[in-house]
């Protein structure tokens, strides 16, 4: 019997291959299977009225097939174990290995005991070694680790998560924004669908966090993870900027990173609210528009709020072909994201509590005196609580904005990626 | 003394057993808290007290 680890059962796991009592867990061994494609020839045509063209069909090869020589009921019962064992986000999880996890310890100069996130109120703290058995589970290749342990780096950094967020009735999600030239190496999508699937290294970075929030700290929905209704973003929130499409300085080179190095910037955030703004070239429309949304009532939950507003390409170039910059964009926001106080009393947010500083009605015993002296309310606290950053596809007058919660004026969490990402030949 | 409404129940349960305590006994009251007001509240206060003072271990 093979030596456990957490998240690594030994049954589910092991070729069976090897001695009892040993530690070491080898890989199946995979061999392509022979396949013999069939010799495809045109069928001989005889043209009846009219002057046929004569056709030689041409003789296909056959394709080169690389498929694993493996049980597939093997593999099967591997996933059905860690599903029992609910160590999973519900979706199917990759079996791993000793062997293979050593692949991904070999990308990192980080001792396997070092602990990447603790949280003290569970008792419980993330190794290296966990952090990679989780990305290795979630369908990582090796090649992208130091990107996840950035990618921890910038949530230790960044603070709400080691107090409690991610049990919250909010039901949060972290999300990952990639800079560097990282993205290229390992294929980072940050143009079209950048927030959709598709792409194995955005899919599954992200994933390997929520996986960890389970099986690492236990962060079970219905459980410890109180979420009341969650985002789609648990599955998985990774993304890059499209710096090739910006008219812009990169969001880590904005805080003082080289364009050279890469790095993980991580925000909590609960919504991604998408504008549609294809009919204007003014910047002053589109900027309103987006001003519009950020300052929305519902998301109001605090005295003021914050957001990153990911900007299509097209809209960008609105603003850029202006002549405005980057923090021409960020002050437009924090100057208009604004709620009057009637539209803030018509839904009960017009007061701030004394005591959680959340918003509540004027009426309300916790309600602070209400200081009326300026309408409309602002909903950001500074320029600085709004962060501007490109992706997507260059096709249409369609952006995004982020609401998050944390920083409000502060620079967002950013964590430069460990090293050189050596890009292996199973990428 | 904890007090938690019924539906944080589960989650109050499993951070009682994460702490080695079980079987720790909370008061618990209806949801939703948040959205009582004053008098509301108050009544919610006048039918834990029975609970509260079992689970102290207060004699009748």
């Amino acid at each position: 019997m093979a030596t456990a680890v957490q998240g690594v059962p030994p049954d589910a796991t092991d070729s069976g291959a090897h001695d009892s009592g040993s530690p070491k867990v080898d890989a199946p061994d995979v061999r392509a299977p022979e396949v013999d494609a069939p010799d495809v020839r045109a069928p001989e045509v005889d043209a009846p009225e009219f002057d046929a063209p004569e056709f030689d069909a041409p003789e296909f090869d056959a394709p080169e097939f690389d498929a694993p020589d493996i049980d597939a009921g093997e593999i099967r019962a591997a996933m059905e174990y860690y599903a029992r064992q609910q160590w999973t986000d519900g979706l199917p999880v990759v079996p791993v290995t000793e062997s293979y996890l050593t692949e991904f310890l070999a990308r990192t100069s980080r001792d396997p005991s070092d602990v990447v996130l603790a949280m003290p109120h569970l008792n419980r703290e993330c190794t290296v070694r966990l952090a990679a058995i989780n990305a290795a589970m979630a369908g990582c290749l090796p090649e992208y680790f130091p990107v996840v342990l950035a990618a921890w780096d910038a949530l230790v950094g960044e603070g709400y998560v080691t107090r409690a967020i991610w049990q919250s009735t909010t039901g949060t999600a972290p999300l990952l924004i990639v800079n560097g030239p990282v993205r290229n190496q390992i294929g980072l999508n940050s143009a079209g669908n950048v927030f959709g699937s598709g792409f194995r290294a955005n899919a599954t970075i992200g994933r390997s966090i929520r996986l960890t929030a389970i099986n690492v700290f236990g962060l079970h929905p219905h459980l410890l993870d109180q979420a009341t209704q969650g985002t789609p973003a648990k599955y998985s929130a990774c993304i890059a900027e499209n710096e090739e499409a910006s008219p812009w300085e990169p969001l880590h080179v904005q805080y003082g990173f080289d364009p050279a190095e890469s790095t993980v910037t991580a925000m909590v955030i609960r919504s991604c609210v998408h504008i549609e703004a294809r009919h204007t070239q003014q910047p002053e429309q589109l900027g309103l528009d987006i001003a519009g949304t950020i300052a929305r009532t519902g998301a109001m939950v605090h005295e003021t709020t914050s957001a990153t507003v990911v900007l299509s390409p097209e809209h960008a170039r609105v603003f850029a072909s202006a002549g405005w910059s980057k923090q021409d964009v960020r002050q437009f926001l924090y100057d208009r994201a604004a709620s009057s106080r009637a539209d803030l009393a018509a839904v009960g947010k017009d007061a701030i509590s004394r005591n959680t500083r959340w918003r509540l009605p004027a009426g309300h015993p916790d309600a602070l005196p209400a200081d009326e002296s300026f309408d409309p309310v602002p909903a950001l606290n500074s320029p600085g609580a709004v962060q501007v950053m490109v992706a997507g596809a260059s096709n249409a007058g369609v952006s995004a904005v982020i609401e998050s919660l944390g920083a409000r004026g502060n620079p967002p969490s950013i964590a430069k990626v460990e090293g050189t990402v050596k890009v292996s030949s199973t990428a | 003394m904890s007090i938690c409404t019924d539906s944080f129940v589960p989650a109050a349960s499993a951070m009682a057993k994460l702490y080695g305590f079980p079987a720790y006994e909370f008061a618990t009251m209806p949801h939703p808290l948040a959205s009582l007001d004053q008098e509301q509240i108050d009544s919610c206060a006048r039918e834990l007290m029975p609970q509260l003072l079992r689970i102290l271990g207060v004699e009748p």
